[in-house]
């Protein structure tokens, strides 16, 4: 018996890389092959041909991915600029008496002043500091302020990353998410936001990559929609640009 | 769940199932609005049959390179952190499960949807070491406290409406909820809000797992899968060894073929790639993850040219939906984990104990509806097919079925015999026929009878009418009336002016 939990994961880790060799021995004698060493080749990566042609110019991008987020109860509002967001998102708070306000710790919203807009609401910066229990912090937030990382117009889709300075918790525990979403860099399909995570490969991924493709929703009670059941209920796509 | 017992067979279950009309009704509603949902999406969508090649055609290359891909994913995912194990079969991932759970001291695991869970019945196995498992899918969570099992993929309690879910839910509350969605949803929302907190350990299963860069992909709309993966220091993700894909580019493919497939949705509103624990600054995200790769019979598909495919499914639940069968008896009739025309297949294939699982081949009208569904064209009317011979090849054959085979053919075979039969019949049915018809639910014709009513032998069989109907239409076809004669060959003039625009 390993005294330490560290000491128990190591010797799992051992058992358990005994047991790969055989558990893909097993498989390769199953398929009738020798171990294989080598990538085979795969002619058949990712999308049909036609559709890694396939591109929307940048107003059509904006109005199907409006259309699609629309379709599946989520807000749109076109903005501007940084400021018009600001402008945006202050009034939301005020009307929906927003009290508590968590955000990612990004200088794009570090920038928007927030505090002195809404001077009502208590305003978090996500991860700074390390007394507090962030979960917590954000699972109690009215609001959860975030930047798109990516976006896709054809599934009306928003792409969010983990790191140290954006927490998963900030778009997936308040009960109104507002996301801004810079619409120069808006994509037509999936296969361009994924298929930079190849390129990159996997060092450059970071723990969580969540795409985002309107709110919380569930039919599982009689086949009734219902929004917010777990995730966030409220979800504004902000499109600066 | 014993596949044998007090409901036995498919057909005892289907009884059960067949009496419940609000199950019946509830089904094929659901079933019908998921598989309109489907045809709108993968139209909507275009070159729905190029995007299913292409779907088929990277799960053929993935599972025909399985040691590979399942390999690189292994080293990839232990580079990013992970703790992999593997599970020869369901008891080995249960006593991992569990021995995860002990060294973490854990009280609660909360867990998101997963069929390989169901497949090893590990909340039952967690619970005996005082562990408690929550199913946090608002469908599941359901079941659970129904303390019944999923009878749909995609919607698993399909089969109960407000009112019991109500009782159900005012149990918990200690106060009676009204049976409204919304109020329903939004106690359950609070409740999980909480268990997501508290937990020690989040589990998931695993949609598909990116070999080349060792991420767990999942595919879900309630927001719980996040949650799972977000706040609880320990995850653990049960994954079948055959989810692999190659890339996040196979990923589009993938994310195309099984939103649409599975809801008619563009794409689940969450598509979560995790890779590994939280980095070391991280605030949130496991400290901890293990993935369980689960064999539990999947290899034993690997190499039978028949069966092979089937680990091609990317449980869409497509299959079901259009099933003719699932949508008159439920999920719940199949008797094991995986229910529709997908669970007919892969039940006794995971099992490999054929004989046990005989009467569910049976379960299908073969009509091939469930492989024209299939986003990745697995031929399961086929496969339906070579399960329903291997059991006959293996001596598990109906023996009266054969008998009565064997006789038909032996009727049939000599003119004069079958002659005699029928006439045997037309007096012998006197004895039973009442209003035109043979509604005894005595002897053989008691299965059919229960729900039909036998129509009666005619006073003259076609055969014996045949000589008259002969004469007849010979009779009919010389002597054609001069107006008749000249309606048909205008007709024919006109179709070679191109006209008969109008149906006949």
């Amino acid at each position: 018996m390993a005294d330490s939990h560290q000491e128990w994961l190591k010797q799992m880790e051992e058992q358990s890389k005994a047991k790969q060799t055989s558990f893909m021995a097993g498989i390769a004698q199953r398929l009738g092959h020798p171990a294989m060493t080598k990538a085979p080749e795969h002619p058949f990566r990712g999308a049909p041909d036609f559709w890694k042609e396939f591109e929307w110019d940048r107003e059509e991008k904006i109005e199907r991915f409006s259309a699609n987020w629309q379709s599946v109860g989520g807000h749109v509002a076109r903005l501007a600029d940084m400021n018009a967001a600001r402008d945006f998102i202050a009034d939301k708070a005020r009307e929906m008496g927003a009290r508590y306000i968590v955000r990612q710790n990004e200088p794009e919203l570090e920038a928007l002043g927030l505090e002195a807009a809404i001077p009502d609401a208590s305003i978090s910066v996500w991860n700074t500091d390390p007394d507090v229990y962030w979960k917590a912090r954000s699972a109690e937030a009215d609001f959860g302020i975030v930047i798109a990382d990516h976006s896709v117009a054809y599934t009306g889709s928003v792409v969010v990353k983990s790191s140290k300075d954006k927490g998963r918790s900030v778009s997936l525990l308040p009960t109104v998410m507002m996301i801004i979403i810079p619409v120069d860099q808006m994509k037509t399909r999936l296969g361009e936001v994924l298929s930079a995570f190849d390129q990159g490969g996997r060092e450059s991924l970071p723990a969580g990559i969540h795409f985002i493709t309107g709110p919380s929703r569930s039919s599982d009670i009689e086949n009734d929609l219902t929004i917010g059941v777990h995730g966030p209920g409220v979800v504004y796509a902000l499109l600066v640009g | 769940m014993s596949a044998k017992g007090a409901l036995g067979t498919v057909k005892g279950r289907a009884e059960l199932a067949l009496n419940d009309e609000f199950l019946r009704k509830a089904v094929k509603f659901t079933t019908e609005r998921l598989r309109n949902g489907k045809k709108n999406a993968a139209s909507e969508h275009g070159n729905w049959e190029l995007w299913r090649e292409r779907g088929r055609a990277i799960r053929l290359h993935t599972i025909a390179h399985l040691d590979y891909y399942l390999n690189l994913f292994v080293n990839n995912a232990r580079a990013n952190g992970v703790h992999v194990h593997f599970a020869d079969t369901g008891a080995d991932a249960v006593r991992i499960a569990m021995a995860i759970a002990e060294r973490k001291s854990a009280k609660t695991v909360v867990k998101s949807k997963s069929m390989v869970s169901e497949e090893l019945h590990l909340n039952a196995a967690l619970e005996k070491i005082g562990v408690e498992a929550i199913e946090t899918d608002l469908g599941e969570y359901i079941i659970q406290l129904a303390g019944e099992t999923p009878s749909h993929i995609v919607i698993p309690a399909i089969h109960k409406n407000r009112y019991q879910i109500a009782d159900l839910l005012s149990e918990v509350a200690g106060e009676k909820l009204e049976a409204d969605t919304t109020v329903l949803a939004g106690f359950v929302r609070k409740k999980l809000r909480e268990s997501f907190l508290e937990a020690d350990i989040g589990m998931t299963g695993c949609n598909f797992a990116i070999a080349e860069t060792g991420s767990m992909v999942l595919f879900e709309n309630e927001g719980n899968a996040r949650m799972v993966t977000t706040l609880p220091k320990t995850q653990i993700t049960l994954m079948g060894m055959e989810r692999i894909i190659p890339s996040f580019q196979d990923l589009e493919v993938m994310a195309t073929l099984l939103p649409r497939s599975a809801t008619g949705q563009k794409l689940t509103m969450y598509m979560s790639a995790i890779s590994g624990p939280r980095r070391g600054e991280d605030a949130d995200g496991p400290d901890e993850m293990h993935i369980i790769i689960v064999d539990n019979g999947r290899s034993l598909q690997l190499g039978d040219p028949e069966f092979q495919e089937l680990l091609n499914c990317i449980r869409c639940g497509a299959c079901l939906n259009a099933c003719p069968v699932y949508r008159h008896i439920g999920g719940h009739a199949y008797g094991g984990t995986y229910s529709g025309p997908i669970g007919a297949v892969l039940t006794p294939a995971l099992n490999k104990n054929i004989a046990e699982w005989d009467d569910i081949a049976n379960t299908s009208s073969l009509c091939g509806a469930c492989y024209e569904a299939c986003p990745v064209k697995i031929p399961l009317h086929d496969m339906l097919v070579y399960l329903r011979r291997r059991k006959v090849e293996k001596g598990h054959g109906n023996k009266i079925e054969s008998a009565g085979m064997k006789g038909f053919s032996t009727l049939l075979g000599n003119a004069k015999r079958f002659r005699t039969v029928v006439k045997l019949g037309q007096i012998g049915q006197k004895l039973v026929v009442r209003d035109g018809g043979i509604r005894t639910k005595l002897g053989p014709l008691k299965g059919w009878n229960s729900y039909r009513v036998t129509p009666s032998l005619p006073k003259k069989s076609f055969r014996e009418n045949w000589a008259t109907l002969d004469q007849q239409i010979r009779a009919d076809l010389k002597e054609m009336s001069p107006e008749m004669k000249q309606r048909v060959e205008d007709a024919v003039k006109r179709r070679g002016q191109g006209g008969g625009h109008h149906h006949g």
